[in-house]
Formats: C-alpha cells, sequence, structure tokens
C-alpha cells in the first residue's frame, strides 16, 4: 500500500501512517516533512515497528 | 487553586527577592563605576559586593568573572577566544544554535549524542576546542565531564546556573541571569587562564567587552542567585520528587509517550516529553485556554518550521512535544491539576 502524505505537516503523517498500519502490514510512505525521518525512528522505536528509508522522502514501514 | 501561577515555562518571574531591591538598585547603582565622582565610587564598591558574590556561588575567582549583557556575545569570546591556527571545534548535536552558528565558519566536527543526550567522549588534540554544555536548556540531560579531552574547554551553563560544579578542566564559561531567576539581560562569562585566551571580537582596549552592562541588573542578578540559591536548597528534593511523580503519571495514565533521559541523569526541574500523534500545537493552544503556559520543541512552535535539533539528535519523537520547567514557587497541587488536564485533552486529541 502507497501512502501519499506529501505536503502534509507533523504529526499527520505518522497519524496517517498508523492508520494505514491498520489495514496493510506494509506501507510505503511519501512524506516531505522534515520532522518524519526523526519521528519514524522515535515511533519506531516506542511501537515496536519497523521503517527503512527507501528513497527521497520515501519510506518503507513494516508492522511487526 | 488559590496560589497556582500555571507557569511551566523556562522564562519566570524575576526573584522576588531581587524584584523587591530592583528600584534601590537603580536608585543607588545609576553613576558609571569607572568614573572618580564620590557617587560612582559608592557605585563600584555595590559592582564589586555583587561580582564577588556571583563569583562565590560559581566556583570562581572575582577576577576570572566579566559581566555581559547579551548572552550570544558570550558565546563569541568564550569559543573564538580558544581557537589557533589549527584548531578545530568540537561540539555535542545538542549544542544551541549560537555553537551551530561559530561551527560554520571554523573547522569544525559535530559530536553525534544518544538518546539520553551523551555526545561521544572526544580525545581531541592540544589544540582543539570542546563546547562542552553541562546541561541542556530543552532537555534538562545532564553531560558527563569531559575529563578525557586534551584540548580547552568552553563551559556552557546557560540552563545548569548554579546547580552543577565547572568541570576540573575548564577554559572559559557561560551563564545566563535566568537560570537563576535573575533579570533577562545578564550574564556571566569566566575566563580560566587569561593566558590562553585572547580577544576574538573587534576591541580598543585591555576590556574583555566594549559593550556595556547594567550595574543595577548586575546587582540584582547576585541578589536573585543566592536567594535562588537558598529557595532550590529548600526545595531539591520536593522538586525531584514531583519530577518523578510526572514521569510515573505519563508513563502509567497516559501512555505513548517519549520522555527525555533518566531522572538521575536529568535536572531536577526540567523535563520534556512527547505524546506519540498528539498535535503540539493545538495542544499548546488548549493548555493555554486552560491557564497553563508551557513550551515545546516541535516544529509548529519554531520560527522555520524544523523540529527541535535536540530531539531529533537524542532521536526522539519530535511532534507533541512539551517541555516543562518546575519553578521553585511550584507546588503538588498546581502539577497535579495540570497532568489531569494533560490526560484529559490527550485522550480528547487522540480519539
Amino acid at each position: 500500500m502507497e501512502l501519499d502524505c506529501r505536503g502534509m505537516r507533523c504529526p499527520l503523517p505518522i497519524i496517517k501512517l498508523a492508520t494505514a498500519l491498520k489495514e496493510s502490514e506494509e506501507v510505503i510512505l511519501l512524506s516531505d516533512d522534515p520532522a518524519t525521518l526523526p519521528d519514524l525512528s522515535a515511533w519506531a522505536r516506542m511501537t515496536g515497528n519497523f521503517y527503512e528509508v527507501v528513497g527521497t522522502n520515501k519510506y518503507f514501514v513494516k508492522r511487526l | 487553586m488559590g496560589s497556582v501561577t500555571g507557569n511551566f515555562q523556562s522564562e519566570t518571574p524575576l526573584h522576588p527577592a531581587a524584584s523587591a531591591f530592583l528600584t534601590e538598585a537603580f536608585d543607588r547603582g545609576w553613576a558609571s563605576p569607572d568614573k572618580r565622582h564620590a557617587e560612582s565610587q559608592k557605585v563600584a564598591i555595590l559592582l564589586n559586593e555583587a561580582k564577588e558574590s556571583l563569583a562565590g556561588h560559581l566556583g570562581l575567582r572575582r577576577e576570572q568573572l566579566e559581566i555581559l549583557s547579551d548572552p550570544a556575545i558570550g558565546y563569541h569570546l568564550g569559543i573564538s577566544g580558544l581557537l589557533r591556527e589549527g584548531s578545530r571545534l568540537l561540539y555535542p548535536a545538542i549544542s544551541r544554535s549560537e555553537v551551530f552558528a561559530i561551527a560554520e565558519g571554523v573547522p569544525a566536527e559535530k559530536l553525534e549524542t544518544d538518546s539520553r543526550g551523551v555526545a561521544q567522549s572526544p580525545v581531541g588534540e592540544f589544540e582543539d576546542v570542546l563546547a562542552w554544555q553541562s546541561a541542556n536548556a530543552e532537555t534538562g540531560t545532564i553531560a558527563p565531564t569531559p575529563d578525557t579531552f586534551a584540548g580547552r574547554i568552553f563551559v556552557d551553563a546557560t540552563a545548569s546556573g548554579a546547580l552543577l560544579p565547572l568541570p576540573n578542566r575548564w577554559s572559559t564559561a557561560l551563564w545566563s541571569s535566568r537560570a537563576w531567576q535573575g533579570p533577562a539581560g545578564v550574564s556571566i562569562f569566566a575566563i580560566g587562564d587569561r593566558a590562553i585566551w585572547r580577544n576574538a571580537l573587534p576591541h580598543f582596549d585591555q576590556r574583555i567587552s566594549s559593550s556595556d552592562f547594567s550595574v543595577p541588573l548586575t546587582i540584582a542578578s547576585a541578589i536573585a542567585l543566592d536567594a535562588f540559591t537558598a529557595d532550590y536548597k529548600e526545595r531539591r528534593s520536593e522538586i525531584r520528587a514531583l519530577n518523578h511523580e510526572i514521569r510515573d503519571f505519563l508513563h502509567n495514565e497516559i501512555g505513548d509517550v517519549d520522555i527525555a533521559g533518566g531522572i538521575d541523569a536529568t535536572l531536577p526541574h526540567l523535563l520534556s516529553f512527547s505524546f506519540l500523534y498528539i498535535d503540539a500545537e493545538i495542544l499548546m493552544n488548549e493548555l493555554d485556554r486552560r491557564g497553563f503556559a508551557v513550551d515545546s520543541g516541535s516544529a509548529c512552535n519554531s520560527a522555520n518550521m524544523e523540529p527541535s535539533h535536540v530531539l531529533a539528535a537524542m532521536g526522539l519523537l519530535t511532534h507533541g512535544n512539551i517541555r516543562i520547567a518546575l519553578h521553585n514557587e511550584v507546588n503538588r497541587n498546581e502539577v497535579i491539576e495540570f497532568l489531569k488536564t494533560l490526560q484529559v485533552l490527550i485522550a480528547e486529541m487522540r480519539a
């Protein structure tokens, strides 16, 4: 599933991501908000999920 | 709620003891201490007493201490004054923006910081300069002393004030009067050894800074530091217990919260925490409407819409961030009131 959050500001991309992960186990997240990278890393640590940077403003996220 | 101030911001009102003396300070300290008139000589004595008192609390000798109006000048004097040909400036990723600004113009290395706010412990070369922060203003995290560093050390004590001692080895140091409920516009700069420091700012005589400072405000700052230290001594364990209680409440009653640093490695009166899935701007506004003033390191609260570089460097959640200071005046009732308000707001916003 691809989730396009470009143009959105924090914490919207992370909120949308959490909702999307309820439906799909894997999500490709597109986000150009400068807070997304540090927040994804903190979110993954806090919730025990996995993420990886796969391109510019592009992240692969997997529910664990 | 009676004595509830609702003020959990880092900015505090002037200490009542300093405030009470302010009119008199302006009355008695108006003359320039550098002139020969009798009135000037009286002011020189007052200023000297204030400096003695400040130096005593900060662990300095009187002659090491200089008064500056603006702390930003102090960063430049303290760091640039130690740099030499071939020097590198080493600075933790959680340093103040003033340090980042200086680092842009010189050979420099940013030290990565872990989640406790602890930077890699550098060894450096003899001619290198470390901009060491005794405690971080945003998160309150206390840094281990830079004992292994071979070069010169600038100490940024603007957040810790007189609460933490200087490290065994230091070359220059900077404090802001705001850290002890003193007036804004007074900072204290110290040079440990004049032989290794040179004035990197344009200057025309032997004075450290050609910028003027206010004698009455310096006296008020000395009074504030004296009173603040006494208050803090009395309330320290109480404030620490409140800090503990807040941490427990955030974890157990609210949840999905990222708290910066452990209680044993942070200043007890500072606390920074981030709530998952929460917009800090909305939360701050809602808290404000209910009479609680707090700070935030989230992007929405910054001028450039970028999240706090401190939170990002420590790997902490940057959205939904709230930063509070537990002032000496704070009481438990108001903290409980604040936490309950927070709990209701977070539940509503997450729903």
